[in-house]
């Protein structure tokens, strides 16, 4: 079935262009919803107010199960991308760690992009270099964030207070990035107004044009030659 | 103000754990909870034999670890003491783990360890495993009157018991719970240097305040720059579609004049 | 529930903040009383449920009996705490005085009287009123009267209320076959022996002047184990103070790990180390000569007796260092008279224990210990009259640990048809109370005469009484066995009708009365009321004489009637004694000076008599000699039991809180011995005895603390009784494995040190 195997976004036309395909939508869904019950469950602990907050509306909630239900879905996050969208999935890994010369010139010029200037940025293929570190950050503190997760929740008792504070810190850090990543994400996506890619999967070709050059030219090409890959 | 602690004499500790039962019953502690353990230690092989009873508990560190690694604040230094509400712990037991002495245990989802009796002993009170131990080897004062106290019984058994020492003066930044022992810390199963991994310090100093300060910044900045950068790419889109039209409308023009 | 909680809270931070003593939870303000309450969690602490309402009584979890204070609120007992006016609690009180509440609120109790509807022993029956059960018992009873005579009822009763039975109903009634375990499963032998010795009981509390003393010798006596709160206070606060401390036992107890002179003796050869200790302190001239020569009789003979009795001698016999007698001899007589062989408590071990209890007392008469400051002092009973009742139908003679001098040395009592007791007293042992286990031969052979009915007031027959399988076959020949108790022990099952009894803390009670240094009378009121249709034993004495003829016997209707006309003896009321703090502190003549020449000494001829004419006269010897016990064959250990401090007797494994503390006991094994045998902590084992009796499985604990010839396990666990859903089935009965008993000759206490088991590792 292509639905699962194939990168092509084919539906396209003159003004719109399939961005991310339903999988992706599915995967990003559950990592955003998975990511908010942990960071919600985490900041409770973190700061009482809100955990008696909490406490006084839904006495009997728990933030440990919150936080654990949530870790079990953001856990299961690459799992589900493979299973729904390999060679999105692949994609994803790979063009999150190459970088060619107009990224790091856009790069260089990153603050332009971030103060809402994308015209006259260097071309950037499907991603542009921001969204490829961003997207990298997110796969590695999202490694380091589990990890340190796993051992507080699975080794307690075994941990000591050095191995605890070890793995508190690291967990603490990865998220204090990977939120710091988040904030990052939203602002983008509203300076840009770029939400439509994840709701209805579809971007304006015009704003493609501006930001994404090379991945429309290929898309072009692409359906120009009628292949898939 | 003033600190408060308990004295242990391990000396004359005899293991009756009168102080385990009172706690239980005067703290109303759920089915499963247990402050005080009393562990037997022996020493030698038979027939020479010393040994005496580990009276284990909260020992009350200055230095608290489990106070550090606490994210919610349920654990937290008072006179002294370390106390803990259960009403603000979300039983993510960072404290098992962190405390040198192996403490707090969780009981129905909740830390569970000594507060030093708060709401009694505020009240004027004694802790209740003070009150009724029949063998004197515990008491609850202030602190420097307790460590003189200890400083006397230890004088008092040097004939008996040579190694006899102080433990928790200085142990921890201090314990809460100042240890008359008769022997080496290690027979009576205490770490003799109880440590609090400097990572713990980085963990709730720089860490867990820098994680709450940099997201809330991070949205501050985005929050004012988004307005900023929202109104430049409506600005360059603006710009762009006038320049594609005048583009077109010169491709037009030039078209026109071929 | 939750709005009902969130009342509570808030009427909880009103008042903590009048009083400004809410604790922790308030500083955090309001949102969080209000947050936290709805989840239950951080319930309110029940010293802000309501108004505390104090009551004074006297503790009942173990027969030590020290007095307390009962905070409740709102009709619920929450803290027990020893009274600070009493002078056994001192303000303190053991872990099992502080489990007084969780023994009360067991949801295990006996909650309605019962008849029984199954066979004996199936634990079938029928719950009834109390008219029913009193006037099924009453009319039983009355037919046995009639047909074998008043004697042929047997009582056996421990516990706060005993004495309604044991004594009060036992006499009016007319039975001398009344008995409690205290006596000769316990301290005859230390009771007989004194009073042979010097003329006066040990009693209920052991009059060792704790305060002055210099030099503390402990023979078996494991105090702090052994958790009687007086004792452990006294003990601490003397070794602390720096007397010397040698403690005698085959274990390293917590007594042991205090003491500057451990000697690790060999099971069943006390009395050899205490006959070379004689000998030391005669021949090398250390004994307090001026006294001896004042207050004692027969010194040369006992002289004569021991010069041979080297600790060579006993070293060889006690497997101890011949060097470590002598120093140990020597250090006692270096701190005499402020030096004192404790008296110990439970003594029957191995049916020759008067005589070593006798030992005992001679050096404690050598150290010049009795009436001196520092050594033992001269107890006293308070002086109150007792309750103005009609003359009994016999006198009475079920002792107890208090036995009072005198009632043994004349006849035997003699019930209304001219029975005497049928223990076998004067003919199968010379004296003493009543030997409750000598009264199971005769419910099966009927011989001196029949007994046919039992009464058991608090006593766990089968924990209690040694050879469990003649205790069984004996409950199936009684024609009526009565259980009065509160919880359902494995004895209940065994009777046609149960009465469940309220708790101390439930009911009225007569007052306390203790013979001490400072004699005292304390005050028994209830805290709250009774559990479910539960009554108190005064009542149920009552009801059951009113319905057997006695209604002489009781006139008063009430037992605060019973207290207050006892009371009015010394000017006193309940309301005042109340005021006065729940205790009346009387002054005691604790030492031979206060005496003025005269002999405190209660023998014939009014000295301590090292040399017992009244022993000769009766065929015994007169002198103490050491007699050895059979030994453990190769692959057998001697089984030694005794206390864990947070239980009493087979009371309270059940009891939630001190189950929480120790669920079960362990087998206590030589380290060395366990790894010979390939046992390691907490592997699971099989015991059985000489007899092929089991019990198990219990947890090893694989220790140095004791020789390789004994094994040890705490008392009363290894339950048998489903009703008991805690303790039921965890840990071994030691009590199952006495199945042989030495029968002391002269006070008629069973030795039960006699058993050895292997360990087998499976059932």
């Amino acid at each position: 079935m292509n639905f699962f195997r194939s990168c092509e976004n084919a539906n396209h036309s003159e003004e719109k262009l399939l961005r991310y395909r339903v999988g992706q939508r599915l995967v990003h869904a559950v990592l955003a919803t998975s990511f908010l019950m942990l960071l919600f469950s985490g900041l409770m602990v973190l700061w009482p107010p809100l955990l008696l907050w909490v406490r006084s509306v839904a006495p009997d909630i728990s933030p440990g199960l919150i936080h654990r239900i949530g870790a079990v879905l953001f856990m299961a996050v690459p799992m589900l991308y493979l299973l729904v969208d390999r060679c999105g999935a692949r994609q994803l890994l790979v063009e999150s760690f190459t970088y060619d010369k107009d990224d790091i010139e856009w790069l260089k010029h990153a603050w332009r992009y971030f103060m809402g200037h994308a015209v006259g940025m260097p071309p950037q293929g499907r991603l542009n270099a921001g969204q490829k570190l961003h997207h990298a950050g997110v796969v590695i503190f999202s490694a380091t964030v589990v990890f340190s997760g796993l051992a507080l929740w699975f080794a307690k008792g075994y941990l000591g207070p050095a191995g605890l504070a070890l793995a508190a810190t690291i967990h603490g850090l990865s998220m204090l990035v990977l939120t710091v990543l988040l904030v990052g994400h939203l602002y983008f996506t509203f300076v840009y107004k770029a939400l439509s890619a994840m709701t209805t999967g579809y971007v304006p070709k015009e704003e493609a044009m501006i930001e994404h050059p090379k991945w429309v030219e290929e898309l072009e090409h692409q359906s120009a030659s009628g292949k898939s890959f | 103000m003033a600190l408060y602690a308990f004295l242990l004499d391990l000396s004359r500790c005899i293991g009756c754990e009168a102080c385990a039962a009172a706690c239980i019953a005067g703290n109303e502690l759920p089915a499963g909870a247990q402050y005080i353990h009393l562990i037997e230690q022996t020493h030698g092989v038979f027939p020479h034999l010393t040994g005496g009873f580990k009276n284990h508990r909260c020992y009350h560190c200055a230095d608290a670890a489990c106070v550090k690694v606490c994210p919610t604040g349920a654990l937290y230094k008072e006179d002294g003491l370390t106390r803990l509400n259960r009403d603000v712990c979300i039983g993510c037991a960072y404290c098992t783990d962190a405390c040198p002495f192996n403490v707090p245990q969780i009981v129905d989802g909740r830390s569970s360890k000594c507060d030093a009796c708060a709401a009694t002993t505020k009240a004027g009170g004694q802790p209740w495993c003070v009150r009724t131990c029949p063998s004197d080897a515990l008491r609850y004062g202030e602190r420097r009157e307790i460590l003189a106290e200890a400083h006397a019984r230890v004088e008092a058994i040097r004939a008996r018991y040579p190694k006899a020492r102080v433990y928790g003066e200085a142990e921890a930044g201090g314990l809460g719970v100042v240890i008359v022992l008769p022997d080496a810390p290690e027979a009576f199963d205490l770490p003799a240097n109880p440590q609090t991994p400097l990572l713990l310090d980085v963990w709730q100093k720089v860490v867990q305040p820098a994680a709450v300060g940099l997201t809330g910044l991070s949205v501050l900045v985005t929050g004012v720059a988004a307005i900023i950068a929202r109104r430049n790419h409506m600005k360059e889109l603006a710009e762009l579609r006038a320049q594609q039209a005048q583009t077109e409308q010169n491709a037009g023009a030039q078209e026109g004049e071929r | 529930m939750g709005k009902v909680q969130l009342q509570i809270s808030r009427r909880t931070f009103l008042k903590g903040a009048l009083t400004g003593s809410a604790g922790a939870a308030l500083a955090l303000g309001a949102l969080e009383e209000a947050a936290a309450a709805p989840s239950g969690k951080g319930a309110t602490p029940w010293y802000y449920r309501g108004e505390i309402k104090r009551a004074y009584s006297v503790c009942d979890m173990c027969p030590w009996r020290c007095g307390v204070i009962v905070q409740s609120v709102n009709g619920r007992v929450y803290k027990i705490d020893g009274n600070p006016a009493d002078p056994k609690s001192r303000g303190m009180l053991c872990a099992r005085g502080q489990a007084g509440a969780s023994f009360m609120y067991d949801p295990d109790r006996l909650r309605s009287p019962m008849i029984r509807i199954g066979e004996r022993g199936e634990g079938k029956f029928q719950e009834v009123t109390w008219e029913e059960a009193l006037d099924a018992m009453a009319q039983k009873l009355l037919a046995i009267k009639e047909q074998y005579g008043p004697e042929s009822v047997a009582i056996f009763g421990h516990t706060s209320g005993e004495f309604w039975f044991t004594d009060y109903f036992a006499q009016a009634w007319g039975t001398p076959n009344a008995s409690k375990p205290s006596s000769s499963l316990c301290t005859s032998p230390r009771e007989e022996a004194s009073l042979l010795t010097v003329g006066l009981p040990v009693g209920g509390h052991e009059p060792v002047d704790w305060e002055g003393v210099r030099c503390v010798t402990l023979i078996g006596s494991h105090i702090g184990e052994d958790s009687r709160n007086t004792v452990m206070q006294d003990f601490t606060r003397a070794w602390a103070r720096g007397a010397k401390v040698i403690v005698v036992d085959p274990r390293f107890s917590s007594a042991a790990a205090k003491a500057d002179y451990w000697l690790p003796i060999k099971p069943g050869t006390d009395t050899a180390l205490l006959l070379a200790w004689i000998n030391v302190l005669i021949t090398e001239h250390r004994y307090d000569a001026e006294y001896v020569a004042e207050w004692t009789q027969g010194f040369d003979k006992l002289a004569a007796h021991v010069a041979e009795m080297t600790p060579e001698w006993a070293a060889a016999i006690t497997e101890l260092d011949p060097e470590l007698i002598r120093t140990t001899a020597r250090v006692m007589a270096e701190h005499l008279p402020q030096s004192v062989i404790v008296p110990g408590r439970h003594v029957t071990w191995y049916g020759n224990d008067t005589q070593r209890m006798r030992a005992v007392y001679i050096i404690n008469a050598l150290l010049g210990a009795y009436g001196r400051e520092g050594g033992i002092y001269f107890n006293k009973s308070p002086y109150i009259e007792a309750y103005p009742h009609p003359p009994f139908a016999v006198a009475g003679s079920s002792g107890g640990c208090s036995a009072e001098p005198g009632a043994e040395n004349g006849e035997l009592p003699v019930g209304p048809s001219g029975k005497a007791r049928a223990d076998g007293a004067r003919t199968k042992f010379l004296r003493g109370p009543t030997a409750m286990q000598e009264l199971i031969e005769p419910m099966i052979t009927g011989e001196p005469y029949p007994i046919k009915a039992l009464i058991v007031y608090g006593v766990n027959l089968l924990h209690s009484i040694p050879n469990v399988p003649r205790t069984i076959e004996a409950l199936k020949k009684l024609d009526l066995v009565v259980a009065i108790d509160v919880l359902p022990m494995e004895h209940v099952a065994w009777a046609d009708i149960v009465l469940p009894e309220a708790t101390i803390y439930e009911r009225f009670e007569d007052v306390w009365t203790v013979s001490h240094k400072t004699p005292y009378i304390a005050l028994r009121e209830p805290a709250v009321e009774p559990y479910a249709d539960t009554k108190p034993a005064w009542w149920m004495a009552r009801e059951l004489g009113l319905r057997v003829g006695l209604e002489k016997y009781f006139k008063w209707e009430t037992v605060e009637e019973f207290v207050a006309t006892r009371l009015q003896s010394i000017g006193y009321t309940v309301e005042k004694l109340r005021e006065e703090g729940g205790v009346i502190v009387q002054k005691g003549k604790p030492y031979l000076s206060d005496f003025k020449g005269a002999s405190p000494f209660k023998t014939p001829s009014g000295k301590i008599e090292l040399y017992s004419e009244a022993l000769a006269l009766a065929g015994h010897d007169p002198l103490p000699v050491y007699t050895p016990v059979e030994e453990p064959p190769p692959g057998w250990f001697r089984l030694l039991y005794g206390r864990h401090p947070v239980h009493t007797f087979a009371k309270t494994q059940n009891t939630p809180l001190l189950h929480q503390l120790n669920p079960e006991n362990e087998l206590w094994l030589n380290a060395e011995v366990a790894a010979s045998l390939g046992l390691k902590n907490g592997d699971r084992v099989w015991l059985e005895n000489q007899d092929g009796a089991r019990s198990g499985p219990i947890k090893v604990k694989a220790t140095q603390r004791i020789r390789p010839d004994a094994v040890f396990m705490s008392h009363g666990f290894g339950h048998n009784a489903p009703g008991l859903s805690l303790a039921n089935g965890k840990g071994a009965s030691d009590a199952a494995l006495i199945t042989r008993y030495a029968l002391d000759p002269i006070c008629g206490g069973a030795g039960m040190r006699v058993n050895f088991v292997r360990i087998v590792k499976e059932a």
